[in-house]
């Protein structure tokens, strides 16, 4: 019976490492990517650990200004889907219950609708609409944003709807009446009693719209026009060659999304608490830490997280990998060096042979012989005797810029030819 | 003549004012935002394409020409099926379902563990790491999978470190990288409703049950799956809603050579301007998808107020 207990907690275990590394691996290693030096975003090999990526991502002009379409289009669709949203969550407390399935089909239907549907169906109206109402609407209803706000709020206003109609559920009518009663207009019982109850629902259906509106793609894909949002800028980084600045901005995200999470994860348990205080049922005890943070795991992590991305913000500032780069080129250079005193050895020995069977060593024969100076454009131009005068002067310096190519082009025949040539090296490992 | 009346009544309940702006807030999401444009798509997919000119001429006229190519392909080709659109719908259906059950079966066990273990800092621990991958952008998503499944990816380093295979596996041709992106894309989706109801569930059902002598399995069958199915299917609707309606995770994570429903659609409107037969398409993804709902919530006998709880 013990083993058995033991063999089930061991299977939920490994069940819920699965499911949690599922879910979480995937963002977890995307985000160690975007401090790779390595051009295409991955983890293995590991380079050079970098902030370089997170400067390219905020020197992108058109990630900076999709940010500023999206909280446009984000701000437009919070107000306009919450509005909808009370409304008809306010309506559906009144409607006559014969009609009140058919009502609450009709606005939760959005949801379940595909968003590439609400997309077209979006655009092709509006595009109708002011075919009818002539070229003076033309500005305003083929407008990426206005089409974009009313494509997301037909269903955003339904997630709000349904925020809405859960804390309804806890709302007496009766207040309202009494409010009534007393003398209030409509308006100011709206005011005044439905609209402080209702404010915690305003407030996370609010967030719940922004967000939603943040990440939609199906939907903005096709109302877009000339204003791409984050997520369609995103998209078409993704789609046309990836690098990792992309990641950088995941990173960014995640971070502000574990923020978030834990963040409201101690405001709850904050409450709780001070719920369990008033009822006198707190845990009394001593504790060093100052009294938001006692008994709130959630907090202490907040906090700890603050520190921890002050911290890594300010060594960013700081750090450099400047080192690290020089290191890895280093390495890499001494690896070329390497292979380039293997090909030195064979040359010699393939001169050696030559020059046993006759004195034209830098003959035709010869040069096809020899791997780094073999099939290039330049012909004899930077054989090694040319080379000897000319590396003091131009091609040293030059070079530098580019030593990610360096390892790949030397081992084979290359456009670069002989730029890569032993002589050439050991001026710019002298320098 | 009952309509004035619930008109008069809602006023009176409401005031002038407040009834008046909440009536047109209503009647603007429901009639501009929601019917007129599934009515004008519904529209436009029977008319032919034709340039600003000819618009209200003789040739604009009502046509089941759109829907008529997704099945035979273009004209003159009689008698022969669009077999290669055709497919890419069938595709996107199955695999979709093939995505809701095995999103449905992750889910199940972990649902059903957070809502009947409750309280403990462990699992709230738990929900606060589901919320996480739940609030981040689908792209992201989809995109932290391609750079796993890259040919240099992490999968295929670790399998090759292990000596399985010895060539990297183009997870992407393969098109798994695409199931996995849309399970991870929708898998939360499931997992909430469940819970909640789960969670509903009172403990003492199970115990009793338990005692009775019922099997592990009969609990789950007669207890535990009754209670929650209205969370099992509300999510399991709006996994495969959503999966076969998705557009972001067959863009990035598809295969060269495989399509998704969706990226037909999307072909029709945005890359031949088309928009007539990409409203067709459109309209039949809609309609397809909505019968197969509806199909199932009879089958097993659930109402449309459930979703969304």
């Amino acid at each position: 019976m013990k083993s058995n207990v033991f063999v089930s907690r061991l299977a939920l275990g490994i069940y819920l490492l699965i499911f949690f590394g599922y879910l979480l691996g995937p963002l977890l290693i995307m985000s160690l990517t975007a401090f790779n030096s390595n051009a295409f975003p991955s983890v293995s090999p590991w380079a050079c650990f970098t902030f370089e990526w997170f400067q390219v991502l905020f020197h992108d002009e058109r990630i900076l200004n999709s940010i500023k379409n999206s909280v446009i289009i984000g701000i437009g669709t919070v107000i306009l889907s919450v509005a909808m949203g009370l409304a008809a969550s306010l309506v559906l407390t009144q409607v006559w219950a014969k009609w009140r399935s058919t009502y609450y089909t009709i606005i939760i239907a959005p949801i379940l609708i595909p968003g590439v549907v609400l997309g077209i169906s979006t655009v092709v109206f509006w595009d109708r609409l002011s075919r009818i109402l002539g070229p003076a609407s033309d500005a305003l209803f083929h407008n990426g944003i206005f089409l974009t706000v009313l494509g997301q709020s037909t269903f955003i206003a339904s997630y709000a709807m349904l925020v809405f109609v859960a804390r309804l559920q806890r709302y007496d009518p009766g207040l309202t009446e009494a409010a009534l009663d007393l003398g209030a207009t409509h308006t100011q019982a709206f005011r005044k009693i439905l609209l402080p109850f209702m404010r915690p629902a305003i407030a996370s259906a609010s967030v719940l719209a922004f967000l939603a509106s943040f990440e939609n793609y199906n939907t903005t894909t096709f109302t877009f026009g000339r204003y791409p949002t984050l997520t369609i800028e995103l998209a078409q980084k993704v789609r046309y060659g990836i690098n990792p600045s992309i990641s950088a901005l995941a990173f960014i995200i995640v971070v502000l999304t574990v923020f978030g999470a834990i963040a409201l994860e101690a405001w709850r348990r904050n409450k709780l608490k001070a719920l369990a205080v008033k009822e006198g049922t707190a845990p009394v005890g001593r504790s060093i830490l100052p009294g938001f943070l006692r008994g709130n795991w959630a907090a202490v992590v907040l906090v700890l997280m603050s520190f921890a991305v002050i911290t890594v913000f300010w060594a960013g500032q700081s750090y450099s990998p400047a080192q690290c780069k020089q290191r890895v080129l280093e390495l890499k250079q001494a690896e070329t060096q390497r292979r380039i005193q293997e090909l030195q050895l064979q040359r010699q020995i393939k001169r050696q042979a030559d020059a046993l069977k006759g004195p034209d060593i830098f003959g035709p024969s010869s040069q096809s012989g020899t791997g780094t100076a073999g099939d290039n454009p330049f012909g004899g131009v930077f054989n090694p005797g040319n080379l000897e005068g000319q590396s003091g002067t131009g091609t040293g310096p030059t070079e530098q810029p580019k030593p990610e190519e360096e390892p790949k082009a030397a081992p084979k025949p290359s456009p670069f030819g002989g730029v890569f040539d032993p002589g050439n090296l050991d001026d710019v490992g002298g320098n | 003549m009952k309509k004035p009346l619930i008109f008069s009544q809602f006023f009176r309940n409401n005031g002038k004012m407040m009834g008046g702006i909440m009536m047109f807030l209503v009647a603007f999401w429901i009639i501009v935002l929601i019917l007129l444009p599934q009515l004008s798509m519904l529209d436009f997919s029977f008319r032919f394409n034709l340039p600003p000119k000819e618009l209200g001429g003789p040739k604009d006229v009502y046509t089941l020409h759109n829907y008529r190519y997704l099945l035979y392909g273009a004209d003159g080709k009689e008698g022969t099926y669009n077999t290669v659109d055709l497919m890419v719908f069938v595709r996107t259906i199955i695999a979709a379902m093939a995505v809701t059950i095995a999103d449905l079966i992750l889910c199940y066990p972990l649902a059903y563990y957070l809502g009947q273990s409750k309280g403990t800092g462990f699992v709230r621990l738990l929900v606060v790491l589901l919320i996480i991958p739940y609030w981040i952008n689908e792209i992201l998503r989809a995109f932290a999978l391609r750079i796993i499944f890259a040919d240099s990816g992490i999968v295929n380093d670790v399998l090759m470190t292990l000596h399985l295979i010895k060539e990297p596996i183009d997870f992407i041709r393969a098109d798994i990288a695409l199931y996995a992106g849309l399970g991870y894309a929708y898998i939360l989706l499931m997992l909430f409703p469940m819970y909640n109801v789960i969670e509903s569930l009172d403990r003492n059902q199970i115990e009793a049950a338990r005692d009775m002598g019922a099997s592990w399995t009969r609990i789950h069958r007669r207890i535990v799956i009754p209670h929650a199915k209205p969370g099992i299917s509300s999510g399991m609707t709006m996994v495969f809603m959503l999966s076969a309606g998705a557009l972001a995770a067959p863009q990035i994570l598809g295969g060269p050579s495989s399509l998704w429903f969706t990226q037909l659609v999307y072909q029709w409107f945005n890359g031949s301007l088309n928009w007539q037969q990409g409203s067709a398409y459109a309209i039949v993804l809609l309609v397809s998808s909505i019968v197969i709902v509806m199909t199932f919530m009879k089958i097993f006998k659930v109402n449309m107020g459930d979703i969304g709880k």
